[in-house]
């Protein structure tokens, strides 16, 4: 009996220890040295939705297999979780052949991509939007390559603009202060503005107002998140909330996907700064009728749309250039990009795919103003700090005791030191 | 801590729900453990050290390694740092806040838990209609994940669509919601309370195995000495409920300064580092704040492990561990 | 009251402390003790379930209800095929596959490392003894997410990435530490004396560790069993980085994907969790009665 023991216990021992062999499934591209072209290549993909994300990229990598013969292992990652994971990747030089991110110029930086010279055929390149290919480009060459889009476009609840005797949307911030003045003076915990400014995507919805108030994050190369028009889109945004009291509670405390957006799905919201994904809730949900309208501005111009990309950016590694052009050429023909666009909710990157997707109605808001949607400077390596800075930092200048000022002047600083 | 009448000897051991031995001659510690030479025990321990060697401490001294080095923050490593990690955890701005909010976190979470499962492991060790389901409600809370549950309970306690704010306000206790996760007065103890919640399951039924050790004879005996129920807790289940109160305290310590779903996800709409502790620090350091380090973040996870060490080694000093367990 | 006036009651009573008076409880409080008990014990269930009963209400409503303002306690429509949705969806059911092979596997393993290692411990004094203990607790103050970057090179030097093995070898070796702490409390809590007379009676060492021993370790067996087994089951950060393939993610790191910041499932999210407790009870539900029954009463005599 101790013998048996002994020898289960050994073997466990063994069977603990002696780790080689298993099912691996392999190291992502080549590890040796000479540049024999790679079988297999990894992506690792952000989730955008459940039912969506994984199946499009499962029979994605089978038409990549049957046009290139090389496999393509794909690992899809939650955004909460993507950004650990990459770094966890990258620190054991274990980094994925195409990683899908919303930031790339750091890695940019530290020289560990393809630029579009190396990958990209030249008929793709051109077919990218211009705004997506600058801000794509990081020191004269691009490598941020756009996945898919999106544009933010202010939502209002008709039934509450009814209920308040207002005409039409909000063309001006004065406006757009009455109105929400009007809603939230229709009781029953009815406010007129959800604003999230809490630190899941505070640096959107502040962008969103500062372009349309004539600021931007940087000007002429140079960091201005302290400009004058900035520390006046930020105070107008305290005076919503703290004095004219028309935002839901504690808006610097608030997210966007588990508080905002809800607030405007029930219907106790009268406005709310959404995207298509928000559309395609609401559509489902059938509860809130609600239309769609560009930003007011600060005196009544012309309105600026703010849009956001999200990248697919390529690892350089020994022997995979061949294949991740042919995922590049795969992923941007028609049939791959728009499919996986449209399943997701998201608006086109190429110019093929805005004429594609001109015929649907619902989209129009968003597609008229995306070749001249303002972005983030995600070209800037600097950025991928600031954001978080801005993400941390944002909220609590919308606080009763709040400084605006105090606030932008030091993510100012921040940004100027390097993040 | 009162040093009791005949030291260290007879005293339960280590994590022993030891039953008492009527009258337990004062031999060396107790034990009744035979002296072997250390080879001796290898066959015994030699997996459970290998596999401990292999899983915990080889990526331990990768962390080691990775908390001197300096990231870009795509966590491409660009050389060494040498100590200049620990120096800007240790001047974090936010480091002071992070650390009072783990002893306020840790401490509550801890004493409330075994008071409260004190008296729940009491109950549950009675006979009485049903007791097997109330065994397994009170389970629940431990089977469901903490990711979930912790998301659960940032939607019961939401100030706009959260239910318990609805019944506080049906019932007519408030006139106005509660922000339990976003004022900064009732974010703690919002966290406490779920943090207590999901450790009493555990903590109960760690002092539920060591009160059923207990024989039943030690009672009978109080009862022949008149002991009132009360004396027959404090001075017979308590004293023999030391050691797996120890077991419960010591692992729950850890548990609680490494808990780090429920301190993120009810925390996770609030700004910057006010409702930290250094587990969630962590984590931010590399991934959410603009500091975006995972050389920082792995000596502040160094940190935490030795801030962890020294307060068990205390605690175990203060209760008088090692004296009973050598 | 803190900790330390818990454990402040040393093994004998300090002398000049009186305990205080207790109140008398008469044959009154004995007629209608069952009925107390019951009731306590009702008023306990019902503040541990809750939640999840508010959480099985927000299964069997449309997501778009789950955030709506002002709740309801009960669905306005209430929506029943949710759990027939997620039992039929295949992805889920790769998910519940793993977490059940790493969970159960990871067990047994931990049992079989675990019982020996503390039955030793306990039952000898060796140099290193108080330094092995020390050691196994100190595999418990790591938290999985800082190791988790070495352990994936670890893993990915062994070509282990993207497998249970290596979701079974990372959930035992963080396990160890309870189960061999409790276990050699509870051997030691054993009286030499039976050990003994079972040697006696002719059973070699190891057969009186399996016949004699671990039946009367059954509570301290049950609590690790539990133990091991919840924490598997519920591990997410090290299956997050280790696992690759959709279909052999466990259902933690699975379940992620019903809420994200562009579509919610919040009924499917809940309902998929609700599932996945269930598999934990029925396993507590069918060991926990070893839980009760006095341990040692009566077998020294």
């Amino acid at each position: 009996m101790i013998k048996r023991l002994v020898a289960a216990t050994a073997v466990a021992a063994l069977a603990l220890t002696a780790c080689s062999g298993g099912t691996g499934a392999g190291t992502a591209g080549g590890s040796g040295g000479d540049n024999a072209p790679v079988t297999k290549i990894k992506l690792v993909a952000a989730e955008y939705s459940k039912d969506n994300t994984a199946a499009f990229w499962n029979k994605f990598a089978s038409a990549y297999k049957a046009k290139t013969g090389i496999d393509l292992d794909v690992q899809v990652v939650s955004w909460d979780d993507i950004d650990q994971q990459s770094s966890t990747m990258i620190q054991n030089n274990a980094a994925p052949d195409i990683l899908n991110l919303n930031a790339y110029a750091s890695y940019a930086k530290d020289s560990l991509l393809y630029s579009s010279d190396e990958v990209l055929s030249d008929s793709v390149k051109s077919d990218l939007l211009p705004n997506f290919v600058q801000s794509g480009t990081y020191q004269g060459k691009m490598y941020g390559m756009p996945d898919l889009s999106s544009a933010r476009a202010l939502f209002y609840n008709t039934d509450l603009f009814a209920k308040a005797g207002i005409a039409g949307p909000p063309k001006t911030w004065d406006e757009f202060t009455a109105d929400a003045q009007k809603i939230t003076a229709l009781g029953n915990g009815t406010v007129g503005y959800a604003m999230p400014l809490g630190p899941e995507e505070a640096q959107a919805e502040f962008s969103i107002w500062m372009f349309n108030n004539g600021g931007n994050w940087k000007t002429d190369d140079k960091w201005t998140i302290n400009s004058p028009q900035n520390v006046d889109t930020l105070t107008f945004l305290k005076t919503l909330s703290v004095n004219d009291k028309v935002t839901q509670n504690n808006p610097g405390k608030t997210n966007r996907t588990d508080g905002a957006f809800p607030l405007f799905q029930s219907g106790k919201a009268g406005m709310v700064v959404g995207f298509s994904p928000l559309a395609a809730t609401l559509d489902k949900d059938a509860k809130v009728k609600y239309a769609t309208a560009p930003m007011p501005t600060k005196a009544g111009g012309a309105p600026a749309t703010y849009g956001v990309t999200d990248y697919l950016m390529a690892f350089k590694k020994p022997g995979n250039q061949d294949a991740v052009k042919a995922f590049y050429d795969l992923y941007y023909s028609p049939d791959q990009v728009n499919t996986f666009i449209k399943a997701e909710g998201f608006l086109p990157v190429t110019e093929s795919g805005v004429k594609q997707f001109a015929s649907d109605p619902k989209l129009k808001t968003y597609l008229d103003t995306l070749t001249g949607a303002k972005l983030t400077p995600t070209d800037d390596p600097n950025w991928d700090r600031v954001k978080l800075a801005v993400q941390q930092n944002i909220g609590a200048a919308v606080a009763p005791n709040g400084d605006p000022k105090a606030v932008l002047d030091k993510l100012q600083a921040q940004a100027e030191s390097g993040g | 801590m009162s040093s009791a009448p005949g030291g260290g000897a007879g005293a339960a051991d280590t994590a022993a729900p030891a039953p008492p031995r009527g009258n337990r001659p004062p031999v060396a510690a107790g034990s009744g453990r035979t002296n072997v030479r250390s080879f001796a025990a290898l066959p015994w321990l030699g997996p459970a050290l290998v596999l401990i060697a292999a899983v915990v401490f080889y990526p331990a001294v990768e962390l080691v390694r990775a908390s001197t080095s300096d990231y870009s923050i795509t966590g491409l490593r660009k050389g060494s740092a040498g100590l200049e990690n620990y120096v800007k955890v240790l001047a974090h701005p936010d480091l002071g806040t992070v650390l009072v909010n783990t002893v306020v976190w840790v401490v509550a979470v801890l004493a409330l838990s075994l008071v409260l499962s004190l008296g729940l492991a009491q109950l549950l060790s009675k006979e009485f209609f049903g007791r097997r389901v109330v065994r397994w409600a009170v389970i629940i809370p431990w089977a469901a994940s903490l990711v979930i549950t912790a998301r659960l309970f940032t939607l019961l306690l939401d100030y706009n669509y959260g239910i318990v704010n609805r019944f506080l306000l049906a019932v007519g206790i408030r006139d106005t919601p509660i922000d339990f996760l976003g004022d900064d007065r009732w974010t703690m103890p919002s966290m406490i309370a779920v943090g207590v919640f999901v450790t009493l399951p555990f903590t109960t039924y760690v002092l539920l195995a060591g009160l059923k050790a207990i024989p039943s004879d030690v009672y009978e005996a109080a009862r022949v000495d008149g002991a009132s129920p009360w004396q027959a807790y404090s001075r017979i289940t308590l004293p023999l409920l030391r050691p797996s109160l120890l077991v419960a305290s010591v692992l729950n310590i850890i548990y609680v300064f490494n808990s780090f779903p429920i301190v993120y996800t009810l925390n996770d709409r609030n700004p910057g580092f006010a409702h930290d502790t250094t587990i969630t620090f962590m984590y931010k350091l590399a991934f959410k704040s603009a500091d975006k380090s995972v050389g920082m973040s792995a000596a502040a996870g160094i940190a935490n492990v030795l801030l962890i060490l020294a307060v068990v080694l205390v605690y175990l000093r203060v209760s008088r561990w090692k004296e009973t367990a050598d | 009251m803190s900790t330390s006036t818990v454990l402040d009651t040393g093994p004998s009573t300090v002398p000049g402390r009186t305990p205080r008076a207790a109140p008398s409880r008469g044959a009154g409080y004995r007629a209608i003790r069952p009925y107390v008990l019951a009731l306590a014990g009702f008023v306990v269930a019902a503040l541990f379930a809750l939640p999840y009963l508010v959480m099985l209400l927000d299964a069997l409503r449309p997501s778009g209800d789950v955030l709506a303002t002002p709740p309801t306690l009960f669905p306005r429509t209430w929506q029943w095929n949710t759990f027939g949705t997620i039992l039929s969806d295949e992805r889920f059911l790769h998910w519940l596959k793993s977490s059940l092979i790493v969970a159960a596997t990871s067990t047994v393993i931990v049992l079989v490392i675990a019982v020996p290692a503390a039955y030793f411990t306990a039952r000898h004094q060796f140099r290193g003894r108080t330094i092995f203990l020390l050691i196994v607790l100190m595999t418990q103050m790591f938290s999985p997410t800082a190791l988790v970057v070495g352990l994936y090179r670890e893993f990915f030097e062994l070509n282990l990435v993207n497998t249970y093995l290596s979701l079974i070898l990372t959930n035992t070796a963080f396990n160890l530490a309870f189960a061999i702490w409790i276990l050699q409390g509870f051997f030691s809590s054993i009286p030499r004396e039976i050990e003994e007379a079972a040697q006696l009676d002719g059973c070699s060492r190891i057969a009186t560790l399996w016949r004699v021993m671990l039946p009367l370790t059954l509570p301290g067996l049950v609590t690790t069993v539990t133990f091991t087994f919840i924490a598997a089951w519920n591990e997410y950060v090290v299956a997050l980085t280790l696992i690759q393939d959709d279909a052999r993610k466990p259902l933690t790191v699975g379940i992620s994907s019903y809420v994200t910041g562009y579509q919610q499932s919040w009924d499917q999210l809940f309902a998929a969790s609700l599932i996945a407790i269930v598999p934990v009870v029925i396993l507590f539900a069918a060991i926990e009665k070893h839980l009760v029954g006095g341990l040692t009463a009566g077998a020294v005599k």
